[in-house]
């Protein structure tokens, strides 16, 4: 519907969007990939830029439904490179931003299936010979070839960086978040399938993949040379249950305690 | 005073044979002046007092020690329990093979992240005592770390120069091609941070040529591989652990070994013989941006200071947020009588949070809130009725006026942050 | 001469309002194609009139008396006139007749006239001010001019000047009212509204002669078959054309906004001037013509439409905001009191449909819920797998097990809330209590789509209900009990179109069953003045308003009434999304309720619903207690230690009962 003149409305930039499958984290219900949605509305909201969608995997009948996702977006169509379940996928892809030739190409920092490494937009930019950069929160503005963007770092703070197109970027989840998927526009887009040569990733298939066990936590190790302290650090009850009541003290008294607590927790910068 | 002991085994025996005729002056010099237990009163009758005897143990109960090493222990020279270093010195003088580390020095130290990254380094390199490895730590620009042979290096190289003082990555890379090409690391670990190991690690893989495993968590020998090592990294956003050989190139979380405790290492500085080759950056760092923490989003939040019906000083809430650095939330209450507004809101009916820290003030914790800041790992309550529901859930809480409270942390803080400045200053 | 000129205006006149029928009925048809069985609707159409519109408006008593007289009188004397007047003819009987209606038109035209004089703020302005003096002009003209016909004045008296003042007053009236009718005055009321009982989109609502009170309060489902199909309303054009025709039936009396929650607390929305909005849509135009209450905080003429421009504009604004749209609680306040018998909530949702579906821009949190709704099948994102964790020590049986009982206890997604939990424990002690043989879905339960289906979701809702139709499908029970009005006014009458037909009871139904069986033993109630709190999905929407007051008289309790209660009782604020798509007012609608409250005078309110026990505990103390039923009666449960009672079931009953008195504050 209205949806369709975004895209089709041709102009100076070219942005291309690398989305993939994703994963629901309670439910491992297949949806649209949350950063890589992200990636999609930062491209949606660049001024006159044409954005295309591309998508290299299978495409079994939950991958459409999560697919139709990103469509739902407002996107006419995603272009679908059609690889076997266990492909490497880079080839591939190369291959397809080459013919497409996009100024920009935006994806999430990772995946939300499979490895997960978040390396695919780094052997992209080796193989193509862009720069690529991660972390992206912002695009400010994109003037004769040159891209200023803001990157995340830490604790919400953020960098300016200047970055010669055309160039790879990753999306995580500082970046704003992706619009509403509305059901009719899904419903209606278009996957444009194609297929490619897969080339399959053989190490992978070494690999012995199993639902993640719940990392140990840590022991305070306490290293003393006295064997009293050992045991007084080993038999120590944790310091944990029902929490500290400071009444009748002092702002002062109060503030302190409440100090430490911060201090010890390392939220004070 | 000397540090050695002196102990005079006559003087011991006489303390502990009560017959002896000079046992009361011994015990009362070897007890530093403390009185004794028992003395001859003026009508020469012996006299005792059952209450000087023996010490109060650590446990807070009354220990009467007939061995006379307590009163050895009192003297008044004796040592306090001093910490000493204790460490084993240890030299690699040839290394058989280097494994190089990239750590992050976040803010110009050694992240504990850093520190876990070098004991996993150190494991490596130890493996086998007949051919010690180096661990070489590869550190880009100025940085304030003097404890690099405590964490576990053997090498450091100092990659110096304006040029990586800020973010460079493409720079960085050439300069680490330059040890791949000179050293030839065995191993290159990173920590997977997203502070810059993470990005620098696989575009060093991807310039190697080699394919990394990241999100490691464990690292384990096992024969059967290539490298000897086995590990397990995390996949598919932490929902899969994969096991698979250790690669050349490794990406490792935080806590993925311990941080190297017993041993010291040289932390010989090294060099590269050939200058670093100029590269021409297609990314330009235009510096920090200054970002207000009151808009950093409440669910990525990790410190919030949430405000509720009990706050009646509002600037002075408004300040203390900005002191201490803390995201600003607010309970139903506040946003509907308009003191904050609507996307501030914690709890069912609001934002689920998930603070590391999590300050309610003047919040009685309805029951749709405390259910909003159930992931919450610490939570402080400043609240004036000791009865209310967050007391209860809050790991401490301070009952007292908020906005006095509040104006006393921020002048602990603003305190602390001198000290801080000053310490800066004088190292 | 008026012999010569009344025939002349009275045909000119219906001509006139002839051709206006025509243009109105084509704006009407340029809405969507809607079957309706037109001669049955013609004929059903003087009873809908007589008695289910009566029945609405006859709640102000003055007020029906007056329409009585005065449209009663007019409709009589306008056929006698044409009669008359019209055709000439000469009869004194007729003349008589028509006397006695003009005088009876007059007589009610006096009292709309007095009415107008201080009208309160629900009423539009404008042309509706000049109405009683048209109506005083039709009846005082027409009686005049009658009375040389029946005979009391000579045929030739007065001089030809007064006939022409009388033609001309005759005229005014004619004018309004049947010129007015068709053309777009206040009159037009009359018109519509007569061709909208007899085409209403939902005949079932209507009572049949039978006695049967007529209810149809479920949403129509959207078709979603179709790939290409716009989804939902985006501009009048797209509503049915009964829909349209039903908006122009509207009489601007305001009742809907005197009932409005949304208005009262200054969120951006009066369900008059929406319907308003629709007519202004429906015939091109701008709304600075409308002469009543505007939406809170938006000044009237600064938006317009047409028929085929969308309502809701992407950026800037068009013939409605799209915060108006989201103010709507769907609590059927509005609809419950229209006196024309309008859906308003029909249409909001309708458009709302298309906000969601078409343009994905469900305000707020909107967006968030659907797609927790659609991933983890509840609105709060939490593991589907977690549902029966708060009844990790109660030993509910579970469907899959059991396969068969007779009741299946819906829980509803108040699983997730630690409230509402009490809630559920406690009405699980009194359903061991009663011996009552039940099961749970437990996990295999899902959100009953309410949620969804407001925010204009139609395809998660269905996707939803049809799964639970599938899983409520393998199992044998005679009926589902649930305490969440929402989920029991959605299971009864939403499932139905998409195939599961179930007999379901909220629980204070079934618990009022219960206890008249004498299943159950209760100690006096000790406590305070207790009012009760009606939830609009039980009540308005499924009429229930008698089972959980005879509960609490079981219980020993006097219900102290609120000012608004039963079908006028106001809603708390939280159906329909509101809370999700939390549009801001000058005050929170639950803050309004728990006012009424105080008014009372009550210590504790009785509810039955999760959402308003939530709304209303979010009032600020200090306010009354708010208690579900269920959890009152489990208070005040008598459990024989003796008789037949000495099972393991009853201890653990016991327990469960511990248990929920332990988690009350």
């Amino acid at each position: 519907m209205q949806h369709d003149a975004k895209s089709s409305s041709h102009a100076g930039l070219n942005v291309a969007v690398l989305v993939t499958v994703g994963r629901h984290p309670v439910t491992a219900r297949a949806r649209r990939a949350d950063q890589d949605a992200r990636a999609v509305e930062m491209a949606l909201s660049l001024n006159d830029a044409a954005v295309r969608l591309v998508h290299a995997g299978g495409n079994g009948d939950d991958n459409e439904e999560a697919l139709r996702g990103y469509l739902g977006m407002g996107i006419g169509e995603i272009n679908l490179i059609k690889q076997a379940s266990s492909a490497d996928v880079v080839p591939a892809l190369v291959t397809s931003l080459r013919d497409m030739a996009p100024q920009l190409v935006l994806t999430g920092t990772r995946a939300e299936t499979g490895e997960g490494s978040g390396l695919v937009p780094y052997l992209l930019a080796e193989a193509l010979g862009w720069p690529v950069i991660s972390g992206l929160a912002q695009v400010e503005s994109i003037e004769q070839g040159v891209a200023t963007v803001l990157q995340a770092l830490p604790r919400g703070k953020r960098r300016r960086l200047r970055v010669r197109l055309p160039a790879i970027a990753t999306v995580d989840s500082s970046a704003p978040a992706a619009r509403q998927s509305a059901f009719g526009p899904a419903r209606r887009g278009e996957l444009a399938a194609r297929a490619c040569a897969s080339v399959p990733d053989e190490l992978q298939e070494q690999w012995h993949v199993q639902p993640a066990r719940k990392r140990p936590k840590r022991l305070k190790i306490v290293k003393s040379a006295s064997a009293r302290d050992r045991f007084k650090a080993a038999a120590a009850k944790a310091d944990s249950g029902s929490g500290q009541l400071l009444s009748d003290v002092s702002p002062e008294q109060g503030a302190e305690a409440i100090f430490n607590l911060l201090k010890e927790e390392g939220v004070l910068r | 005073m000397s540090d050695i002991i002196r102990r005079d085994p006559r003087k011991e025996w006489i303390a502990r044979n009560r017959l002896h005729p000079e046992h009361l002056e011994v015990l009362a010099e070897l007890g530093g002046g403390a009185s004794p237990s028992e003395w001859t009163g003026p009508s020469g009758l012996t006299r005792r007092n059952p209450h000087a005897v023996g010490f109060i143990g650590p446990n807070g109960i009354k220990r009467i020690d007939r061995s006379g090493a307590q009163q050895a222990a009192n003297q008044p020279g004796s040592r306090q329990a001093q910490p000493k270093d204790t460490r084993r010195r240890v030299e690699i003088e040839a290394p058989a093979f280097m494994v190089a580390v990239v750590p992050d020095l976040s803010g110009g130290r050694l992240s504990s992240h850093d520190r876990d990254l070098l004991g996993l380094a150190r494991q490596l390199a130890d493996a086998d005592p007949e051919r010690p490895g180096a661990v070489l730590a590869i550190v880009f620009g100025t940085h304030k770390e003097t404890t690099f042979g405590e964490a576990g290096v053997d090498r450091l190289l100092e990659v110096q120069g304006d040029a990586f003082s800020g973010y460079l990555p493409e720079t960085r890379i050439a300069a680490l091609q330059s040890v791949e090409r000179e050293m030839a690391p065995h191993y290159w670990l990173l920590p997977d941070s997203s502070l810059g190991g993470g990005e620098l690690g696989r575009r060093l893989a991807v310039r190697l040529g080699e394919r990394p495993a990241t999100q490691v968590w464990q690292v384990e020998a096992d024969a059967d591989t290539d490298t000897g090592w086995r590990c397990t990294a995390r996949g598919a956003a932490g929902t899969t652990d994969i096991a698979r050989a250790m690669p050349r190139v490794v990406l490792a979380l935080a806590e993925c070994a311990e941080p190297v405790s017993e041993t010291r290492h040289a932390a010989q500085p090294v060099e590269l013989a050939q200058a670093l080759p100029e590269v021409l950056g297609r990314i330009e760092d235009m510096g920090e941006v200054a970002v207000d923490p009151a808009s950093v989003s409440l669910a990525e939040a990790e410190f919030i200071l949430s405000a509720g019906n009990g706050v009646k000083d509002w600037d002075g809430y408004h300040h203390a947020a900005q002191v201490l650095g803390a995201t600003k939330g607010a309970s139903r209450v506040a946003v509907d009588d308009g003191f904050m507004p609507r996307d501030r809101q914690v709890g069912a009916t609001g934002t689920w949070v998930s603070a590391r820290v999590y300050v309610a003030v003047g919040i009685s914790g309805a029951i749709q809130h405390l259910q909003g800041i159930q992931s919450c790992e610490k939570v402080v309550a400043i609240n004036l009725d000791e009865g209310c529901d967050m007391i209860k859930r809050a790991d401490l809480s301070v009952i007292g006026d908020a906005s006095e409270i509040l104006a006393a942390l921020v002048a602990r803080i603003e305190r602390y942050r001198e000290e801080q400045q000053e310490n800066r200053d004088a190292a | 001469m008026l012999d010569t000129l009344l025939p002349i205006l009275f045909f000119s006149a219906l001509a006139l309002a002839a051709i206006g029928a025509v243009r109105r009925v084509r704006l009407w048809r340029q809405g969507r194609p809607s079957p309706v069985p037109l001669m049955r609707g013609l004929a059903a159409m003087p009873r809908r009139y007589l008695v289910d519109l009566h029945h609405v408006v006859a709640r102000d008593k003055r007020m029906s008396n007056t329409h009585v007289a005065t449209a009663g009188g007019f409709v009589l004397a306008a056929l006698l006139a044409i009669v008359v007047h019209g055709f000439g003819l000469d009869s004194a009987v007729l003349a008589w007749a028509l006397l006695a209606a003009t005088t009876c038109m007059f007589v009610g035209s006096l009292f709309v006239a007095k009415r107008r004089r201080n009208p309160p703020p629900r009423l539009s302005k404008g042309p509706w001010m000049r109405l009683p003096k048209s109506l005083i002009a039709f009846s005082l003209g027409v009686f005049l001019v009658t009375l040389p016909t029946a005979g009391i004045l000579p045929e030739d008296a007065g001089s030809w000047v007064l006939a022409l003042v009388l033609t001309g007053v005759v005229a005014w009236g004619l004018g309004e009212l049947f010129f007015g009718m068709t053309w777009g005055g206040p009159m037009k009321h009359a018109f519509a509204g007569a061709l909208h009982l007899a085409f209403h989109r939902r005949p079932e609502r209507f009572s049949d002669k039978q006695g049967g009170e007529g209810r149809s309060t479920g949403l129509k489902a959207l078709r979603l078959e179709d790939p290409k199909a716009k989804l939902g309303v985006e501009k009048p054009a797209d509503f049915t054309w009964n829909q349209l025709l039903g908006f122009d039936a509207c009489v601007q009396c305001g009742r809907c906004e005197a009932m409005c929650p949304a208005f009262a607390a200054g969120q951006p929305l009066n369900p008059k001037k929406l319907i308003q909005d629709m007519v202004v849509g429906m015939a091109g135009g701008s709304d600075a013509r409308y002469a009543g209450s505007p939406y809170p905080g938006k000044p009237v003429g600064e938006h317009a439409g047409e028929p085929h421009g969308p309502i809701v504009a992407r950026q800037g604004t068009a013939l409605v905001d799209a915060e108006t749209l989201w103010s709507c609680t769907t609590c059927r306040a509005c609809v419950e009191e229209c006196p024309m018998m309008i859906e308003h909530v029909d249409a909001i949702v309708d458009m709302r449909r298309f906000l969601t579906l078409e343009h994905g821009n469900t305000p707020n949190k909107g967006a968030e819920v659907l797609d927790n709704l659609i991933a983890t099948d509840n609105p709060g994102g939490f593991d589907p797998g977690s549902r029966m964790h708060w009844a990790a020590d109660l030993n509910l049986p579970l469907m899959a097990d059991k396969r068969d009982a007779e009741v299946l206890l819906w829980l509803g997604d108040g699983v997730f809330d630690m409230r509402n939990q009490r809630t559920l424990r406690a009405l699980v002690s009194v359903l061991r209590a009663a011996q009552v043989d039940f099961a749970v879905l437990g996990n295999e339960e899902r959100d009953s789509g309410d949620v969804a289906r407001r925010l204009g979701d139609e395809a998660t809702f269905q996707t939803l209900a049809k799964r639970n139709i599938a899983t409520l499908g393998q199992y044998r029970f005679a009926r589902i009990v649930t305490c969440d009005p929402h989920s029991f006014h959605v299971l009864k009458n939403e499932y139905g179109e998409l195939g599961g037909n179930y007999e379901v009871f909220h629980h204070s139904t079934y618990l009022n069953d219960l206890l008249e069986n004498g299943k159950l033993s209760l100690k006096a109630w000790k406590g305070g003045l207790v009012t009760y709190h009606d939830p609009c999905y039980l009540g308005r929407y499924n009429g229930e308003y008698e089972a959980p007051r005879s509960v609490l008289k079981a219980l020993g309790i006097e219900v102290e009434e609120m000012a608004r209660s039963g079908y006028r009782s106001r809603c708390c604020g939280g159906g329909g999304g509101a809370p999700i798509t939390d549009i801001p007012g000058k005050q929170r609608i639950p803050d309004m309720r728990m006012n009424d409250v105080r008014e009372t005078g009550a210590e504790l309110v009785a509810v039955g619903c999760p959402q308003c026990t939530a709304m209303l505990e979010g009032v600020v103390a200090p306010r009354a207690e708010i208690k579900d039923i269920a959890e009152l009666v489990a208070d005040a449960l008598v459990i024989d230690a003796t008789a037949e009672q000495g099972t393991s079931q009853d201890e653990a009953t016991g327990k469960a009962r511990r248990t929920a008195e332990e988690m009350t504050p």
